[in-house]
């Protein structure tokens, strides 16, 4: 079967869910209007400029699971994979198609979001902005970074087949892990995804991780998640 | 011709045997009626055929191969397995666009089937909003959508209003005229003698019966004779003197088994018995099913259990 009418019927499949169109929505405004309210009143002990234009994606970014949990999630309803897959029985390919029609929305959206936000914070910051090459580094890195989380949302979402745990794993997860013990900072925190692809948000970083190594870090993990979503796809009972 | 071939086909899920050892073929031209009480391993073995399911042994093939080897299947397959299946904020519209995009069926089919089902005038309102009726035909909309020539229905008239079941039945014998493959599944009788002309019964995953429908009542269900006389201890007497099996009701009829209305009819003119009621009555499939079902039930009277 060839892939690309595959893609097509998954992109269909993303355009016409309302709540998906709706998470979406949310990724822009919730980015943008969060970084707003921080770079009102950026944080005087350690200021970071283009981390307080880029402040939003932490709020953002859960957005973009819900995005990438829902689409998934829609499947493994009512008897719906079993429709898929008899409409697509190569399971791999059918998934890589689903992962292709999460990811190229996301990263459309990412795109407008890292602009959105960038001109939003550097308007509010002004003088204590960041710098265009950073901004722009930060716009491109937040693209990808909601990218990546939604795609890892989906991966996880297909080992899970269920949404709602999905997102009771990966919002508390976000909320508090990255919150509460990320700011010990140092060690393993700043490996786990969030984190790790959030460093290309910072002007300045000390952790192991830089700006692209931690995208990468971040790409890991959804590719991980992913492989896992695919096998079990592919290997259990529709 | 494509039929479709079940061979030797099991399928446990743990300890519990759903599909037992399973082989039958689903012939091109006629509507096979896929028979059996709910758990007997139907809809299991429906999901083994289209490859959703992995058998733990035996083979299940469409034309001879696979259904996973088959490019673009849903212009060689149409099912209905689960009429939930509809996304409920999606419209009938975009759920079948999207399914007729992944098997590159044009965008013209989904207006034929929507029209087709009756569902063109509902077809940009929301599933959630559709009774369960309506979810039915849009499940088989669906399955028509490829054009296919083998088609598998699980329960289809599960939710259908009485117009909606002649619909089915209708569209059923279509179907088949046609010279397709069709496999319907159903644990209701009289509506599977409406449209059946070949039946596979299952029990507790097994093979009880793949045979044609008239052949399965016939060798199972004695035909009987009702009759009627204004004389009814004329009637009564003349009976019981030509040795009939006989039954009297308490309205002054009497069931008369084991004989045929020409005969009988014959016999109460040549005695000059008044008649005011001659019915021939023809087994049933349920009654049939009910017989086979009795005697299948004295073999596996403890679970089956592997």
């Amino acid at each position: 079967m060839p892939f690309v009418p595959v893609l097509r019927a998954e992109l269909i499949k993303i355009r016409t869910l309302r709540s998906l169109i709706g998470a979406l929505a949310a990724v822009v405004l919730v980015t943008a209007a969060f970084s707003a309210l921080a770079s009102a009143a950026p944080d005087e002990n350690d200021p970071d400029p283009l981390f307080s234009a880029f402040f939003g994606i932490s709020f953002g970014q859960i957005a973009a699971i819900a995005f990438g949990t829902t689409a998934v999630a829609a499947e493994f309803r009512g008897g719906a994979l079993r429709l898929t897959l008899a409409a697509t029985p190569d399971r791999p390919r059918w998934f890589a198609a689903k992962a292709a029609a999460i990811a190229l929305p996301a990263l459309a959206v990412g795109l407008l979001t890292g602009a959105v936000t960038l001109l939003v914070g550097k308007a509010a910051l002004g003088a204590e902005g960041p710098t265009w090459a950073e901004g722009l580094r930060g716009a491109v890195g937040c693209a990808l970074q909601l990218t990546l989380m939604a795609l890892f949302a989906a991966g996880l979402t297909a080992v899970l087949r269920s949404g709602v745990a999905t997102l009771s794993i990966l919002i508390p997860f976000l909320l508090i892990v990255s919150f509460v013990i990320g700011d010990m900072s140092s060690g393993i925190a700043d490996f786990l995804p969030d984190r790790a692809g959030q460093v290309a948000l910072h002007s300045s970083w000390d952790g192991p991780l830089g700006p692209w190594t931690g995208l990468a870090m971040c790409a890991l993990w959804s590719a991980a998640a992913l492989l896992a979503g695919m096998w079990s796809v592919s290997r259990r009972d529709a | 011709m494509t039929s479709i071939d079940v061979h030797d086909l099991t399928k446990e899920y743990g300890t519990r045997r759903a599909v037992d050892g399973l082989g039958f073929s689903v012939r091109p031209g006629r509507v096979t009626g896929f028979l059996g009480p709910n758990g007997a391993g139907k809809s299991t073995t429906m999901r083994l055929v289209l490859g959703l399911d992995r058998p733990t042994g035996g083979t299940a093939t469409i034309g001879g191969r696979p259904y996973a080897a088959l490019r673009e299947p849903l212009r060689r397959v149409g099912a209905l397995l689960d009429a939930g299946a509809a996304h409920r904020s999606r419209s009938a519209r975009d759920h079948l666009r999207a399914l007729a995009a992944s098997n590159r069926i044009p965008g013209a089919r989904v207006d034929a089937v929507l029209e087709h089902t009756g569902l063109a005038e509902v077809a940009r309102r929301r599933v959630g909003t559709y009774s369960l009726g309506m979810r039915q035909r849009l499940g088989i909309a669906a399955a028509l959508l490829g054009d296919p020539e083998v088609i598998l229905l699980d329960e289809p008239a599960n939710g259908l209003d009485p117009e909606g079941i002649v619909w089915i039945r209708t569209l059923l014998r279509g179907l088949a005229a046609d010279g397709r493959t069709v496999l319907v599944s159903s644990h209701l009788m009289n509506e599977t003698a409406s449209f059946a002309d070949h039946l596979v019964i299952l029990g507790r995953g097994r093979l009880l019966a793949d045979t044609p429908v008239r052949e399965f009542i016939d060798a199972r269900v004695q035909p009987e004779v009702r009759v009627r006389s204004s004389d009814t201890a004329a009637l009564g007497e003349l009976l019981a003197r030509h040795g009939h099996d006989a039954v009297r009701h308490p309205d002054g009829a009497w069931t008369v088994r084991h004989t045929r209305a020409e005969e009988l009819g014959r016999l109460l003119a040549q005695e000059g018995v008044p008649v005011l009621e001659l019915a021939a009555h023809e087994g049933t499939l349920e009654q049939a099913y009910l017989d086979l079902t009795a005697a299948e039930a004295e073999f596996t009277a403890q679970p089956q259990e592997v």
